[in-house]
């Protein structure tokens, strides 16, 4: 076999299990909490460093899986170990060693018990979530995609708040029952498809409407879990709320981006045809999420939950511009999930430095705490505008293409309601947005300076202040300059589009076909 | 007067039968000579009997058919796996048995039993016969009653076994009545004879066919506690000793699995349509028994009775299929799930002092704290058991998912992966009592250098086979090579 890869080193392969590595060799040899905590930091940057060949040496101009590599794993189901990255999946990985190592930073001092389990469990996280990305063997995916609810289902519930047992089994029984019914998909379509898993091969072949149709479905409800959308987004509030703050972290930033990135790589390009005909549907629950979850989002008094909401209603600008079918509103979408990525991690950062300090996520707690923390109030300040998607921050760029890629759907596709009322509705939420996050910031932050505890809090010291800066750095870049992310996913996106837009069905086959012949014979 | 002509029968497939036979005895005599304080001696020969037997059969062929005792024994590639899993699941039962019974009386009869016990179960696997599957299956019984009543002075394990005794022998009564039914239509005790026998037996023989099927069935599904045969199971699970419970909960099931398969490929073929009508109800109220029974439970030793119920539930997606896949499937399965279940025991078994801590959830809490190690391997094994992957269980029930889908039972998959989400509830629930929850007793801990040993070796097996789970696969394919 030909295996696209520049490097000729198994880089995946080792992006994949060096935190795991580290991990096995931390549990070992280490027993000291600060050399546990130098070491996973110094594994979690080293996997960095790591995956940064995949940035500098991918090449843009293809949409062809690359870095590729390939291992017989079980023969009897056909079932390979089989990794690569196109111009989709690559920036996640990146987005996942990035904000490891920042989860990895900010729980230096406010983690205390169990240190060791706790950078362990972060560690394995993150092979399972940097897997999920480099996959491209169905049941390989499967695996990590599953395999991630051990170290998650830890976290939250051995280093989470009061209610963390009900959280964390809430999300792990919502998960997994998302999940198994993509499994009963990805077997039903291992038999029909020939026998295999190879995903490339599933958007190669030509399932007939009915398959589609059930096999979207299986799919659906495991990534609409997972994104979260509406209805089934419950899980969410509790499991940011409860989770530590690296928990949240990474939930927010990459456990969610797992759900829209399966809609990206199973459900478009293996089911075209169902995902055109449920496109009404999506819109739907994608502006429920994004405005009715935006006036949840106002009521709450909680801030973790506040931003878990905000979470989901920004997660539902990405599952409408993933179902426009338009190259701009597909770029703004998965552009928005990795922007949405360092505002919602830094966001809930910004509530674990208060947190550390008054251990109340209550908005009513605090009032007045510029007075005490100019720092921190202007560092969240930025992240609240970034979240609003003021012109200059990352989000800015996402929510611009997806309304102007939904705007322009219409010449595309014929819709049930005209794709231009669609992106005036989904405008809304950018007022919305403004509402509930700015609502919040002027409770927390300005105010009289009355309550005392408020009064005794220091001002962020240097680690804290360490974490904040790449973020500042990517989301002000990324508003300014998107166009180094947005060049890596081009080809890809296109490609994904093609996919997408050319139905599978025999109809439409005989006729292309038939076309072709006139034109053969014709010339 | 003609000499009798009596040629000596082939004894080279029972010799791994007859030297544990002789084990059995060994034991129980020996116990005669030793001293109170050094009966433990006669386990470590239990143990040795298993190894031994298991080197035995795998010197005498795993590959051949071979049939003796004109065609009242057969051994094949699955019976001989079949045995391997028995003698690893009795082997490790002895092992956790070796510090919990020592105070009992009466120990040198314990390990004997259980090798008779296991004698039951090597006869079943091997037996192409209805006779010889009856010989089998009552000495296993037998011995079984007994070791669920061995703590006599407990009065839960007198009432389990009472219970469980009465119970088994209305299946087995039940069993030979369906016996006899399809010896009455095929004239013939013999599994392929059976078969031949219906395929060509007119309409006229169907409804006695079908009450023979019935009965059989019933008799069978009582054995490896298939809902609504499963009445027995949680009571008897309770109350034996912990090892024991561990020891029922694999190698009988395993030999009733292999039984069954045995008896629906060769003798029931062509009643197809109807068993697998049966099973399919069978394995959705076993599921569905088993995994929401066990939420309620505060026992985890009745938990894993439930636990069981709703595995066996899985499994019979395997046995329903009924393809070579299928039926390997249902190999694979009972692998894995020796390896999770036997380890899980000999947590409870660990944890285990004057026969009360650690059997409620309650006790496991905060037990990461006090044991890092158990509490993992524990952690390890409930996953495993919920599915989850990287570990065995997700493959076990990937097999058997995958086979049912292959041969169309789409729906029964997807109402089997909803209740393995259910099931998923009970089981992170203890990894919660282990995990999150502070300690509120004083844990105690028996220390056992084997049983501390069966508990990595086990952890480390879950954990490599669901990596890598080729080998366990084309094993139990290559096993099922003579059987269809």
């Amino acid at each position: 076999m030909d295996l696209n890869n520049v490097l000729g080193f198994p880089i995946l392969t080792w992006s994949i299990f060096l935190p795991t590595l580290g991990a096995i060799l931390i549990w070992l040899f280490l027993k000291n909490d600060t050399a546990v905590r130098w070491a996973s930091l110094a594994v979690s940057v080293a996997t960095f460093f790591l995956t940064l060949p995949l940035w500098l040496s991918f090449d843009n101009s293809t949409a062809h899986m690359q870095f590729e590599e390939f291992h017989p794993w079980i023969e009897a189901f056909h079932v390979n170990y089989r990794l690569g990255v196109d111009g989709i999946s690559m920036p996640f990985i990146l987005l996942t060693s990035m904000l490891t190592i920042i989860c990895i930073v900010s729980a230096w001092d406010c983690i205390k018990t169990r240190v060791k389990e706790y950078m362990l469990a972060f560690l394995i996280l993150e092979t399972t979530l940097i897997g999920v990305f480099a996959s491209l063997d169905a049941i390989l995916f499967y695996f990590f995609w599953e395999a991630m609810l051990i170290p998650m289902y830890l976290i939250i519930g051995i280093w989470g708040g009061k209610d963390r047992v009900y959280a964390t089994i809430k999300f792990f029984l919502y998960t997994l029952g998302g999940s198994v019914l993509m499994l009963v998909a990805l077997l039903a379509m291992y038999f029909k498809a020939g026998q295999t898993f190879d995903i490339q091969a599933l958007m190669a072949y030509p399932f007939d409407f009915d398959w589609q149709f059930w096999v979207w479905i299986g799919f659906f409800v495991a990534f609409a879990v997972k994104v979260p959308m509406w209805p089934v987004h419950t899980w969410l509030p509790d499991a940011h709320t409860e989770a530590p703050t690296a928990g949240s972290v990474i939930l927010a930033g990459i456990l969610l981006k797992m759900g829209a990135y399966g809609f990206l790589r199973f459900s478009l390009p293996i089911c075209p045809d169902a995902s055109q005909y449920f496109v009404p549907f999506i819109v739907v629950l994608s502006l429920i999420a994004v405005v009715y979850i935006s006036l949840v989002a106002m009521m709450q008094t909680d801030m973790k939950r506040l931003i878990a909401y905000s979470s989901i209603a920004h997660m539902g600008f990405v599952t409408l511009g993933t179902f426009m079918f338009t190259q701009q509103a597909l770029e703004g979408a998965i552009f928005g999930m990795i922007s949405h990525g360092f505002v919602a991690a830094a966001l809930f950062l910004c509530v674990g430095v208060l947190y550390d300090r008054m251990h109340t996520r209550e908005i009513g707690a605090y009032g007045g705490v510029v007075g005490v923390m100019p720092v921190f109030a202007a560092v969240m300040m930025l992240f609240c505008m970034a979240n609003v998607a003021l012109p200059g921050a990352s989000a800015f760029v996402s929510e611009v293409m997806v309304l102007a890629g939904t705007f322009s759907a219409d010449q595309l596709y014929e819709m049930v309601i005209s794709s231009k009322w669609v992106a005036v509705a989904a405008a809304i939420s950018v007022v919305l947005s403004a509402c509930y996050t700015l609502w919040m910031y002027k409770r927390v932050i300005f105010g009289d300076l009355v309550k005392a505890e408020v009064k005794a809090m220091p001002d962020m010291n240097m680690r804290e202040f360490a974490f904040f800066v790449p973020l500042i750095v990517l989301v002000i870049w990324l508003g300014i300059y998107p166009l180094p992310v947005l060049d890596v996913m081009h080809a890809s996106v296109a490609n994904l589009i093609e996919q997408a837009t050319s139905s599978k069905l025999p109809a439409a086959n005989a006729l292309a076909a038939a076309e072709m012949l006139q034109h053969a014979v014709a010339h | 007067m003609t000499p009798l002509n009596f040629p000596l029968p082939n004894v080279v497939p029972l010799i791994p039968e007859m030297f544990v036979a002789v084990m059995g005895m060994g034991v129980l005599m020996l116990d005669l000579f030793l001293p109170k304080e050094r009966k433990v001696i006669g386990g470590y020969l239990a143990i040795l009997t298993c190894i031994i037997a298991g080197l035995l059969t795998v010197q005498i062929g795993m590959a051949e058919t071979v049939s003796a005792f004109y065609g009242f024994f057969v051994q094949d590639p699955f019976s001989s796996y079949a045995k391997l899993l028995i003698y690893a699941g009795t082997a490790l039962a002895v092992i956790l048995s070796l510090d919990y019974i020592k105070n009992e009386f009466g120990v040198g009869e314990y390990y004997s039993l259980m090798l008779f016990a296991m004698l039951g179960m090597m006869i079943m696997a091997s037996a192409p016969n209805f006779v010889t599957l009856y010989l089998g299956l009552e000495l296993m019984a037998l011995c079984t009653y007994v070791l669920v009543g061995f703590q006599r002075d407990v009065l839960r394990s007198s009432e389990a076994a009472l219970k469980y005794f009465i119970l088994g022998s209305l299946a087995s009564g039940i069993l030979l009545y369906g016996i006899s039914f399809l010896y009455g239509v095929s004239g013939s005790f013999d599994f392929a004879t059976i078969g031949a026998a219906i395929e060509h037996s007119g309409s006229g023989a169907h409804f006695a066919l079908l009450l023979g099927l019935v009965f059989v069935l019933a008799g069978l599904a009582f054995k490896i506690s298939l809902a609504p045969f499963h009445m027995w199971t949680p009571d008897a699970y309770e109350g034996a000793p912990t090892p024991i419970t561990a020891f029922m909960s694999v190698a009988p099931k395993v030999a009733g699995l292999v039984i069954l398969i045995r008896v629906l490929a060769d003798a029931l073929p062509a009643l197809n349509v109807e068993y697998v009508t049966i099973f399919s109800w069978l394995a959705v109220i076993s599921m569905a028994v088993g995994n929401l029974a066990a939420i309620a439970q505060r026992n985890i030793k009745r938990m894993l009775a439930y636990s069981t119920i709703g595995h066996i539930g899985f499994i019979m997606l395997g046995v329903i299929a009924g393809t070579a896949d299928g039926y390997a499937g249902v190999l694979v399965y009972m692998t894995i799930y020796l390896f999770m279940s036997m380890g899980a025991f000999a947590v409870i078994v660990l944890m285990n002092r004057e026969g009360i801590q650690g059997e409620l959830l309650d006790d496991f809490a905060g037990l990461s704290k006090v044991r890092p190690g158990y509490a993992l391997a524990m952690g390890l094994y409930l996953f495993s058991l919920a599915g989850i992957p990287f570990l065995g269980g997700f493959w076990a029930k990937y097999v058997v998912f995958m086979a049912a889908i292959e041969a169309g039972h789409l729906y029964l998959a997807i109402i089997a992966l909803l209740f393995s989400v259910v099931g998923a509830f009970y089981y992170i629930r203890v990894v919660k009592y282990i995990y999150f929850d502070e300690t509120r007793v004083a844990f105690e801990f028996v220390e056992n250098r084997l049983m501390q040993a069966t508990v990595a070796v086990t952890a480390v097996a879950v954990v490599a086979i669901g990596l890598y789970p080729q080998p366990v696969i084309n094993i139990c394919k290559a096993a099922l090579g003579g059987i269809i």
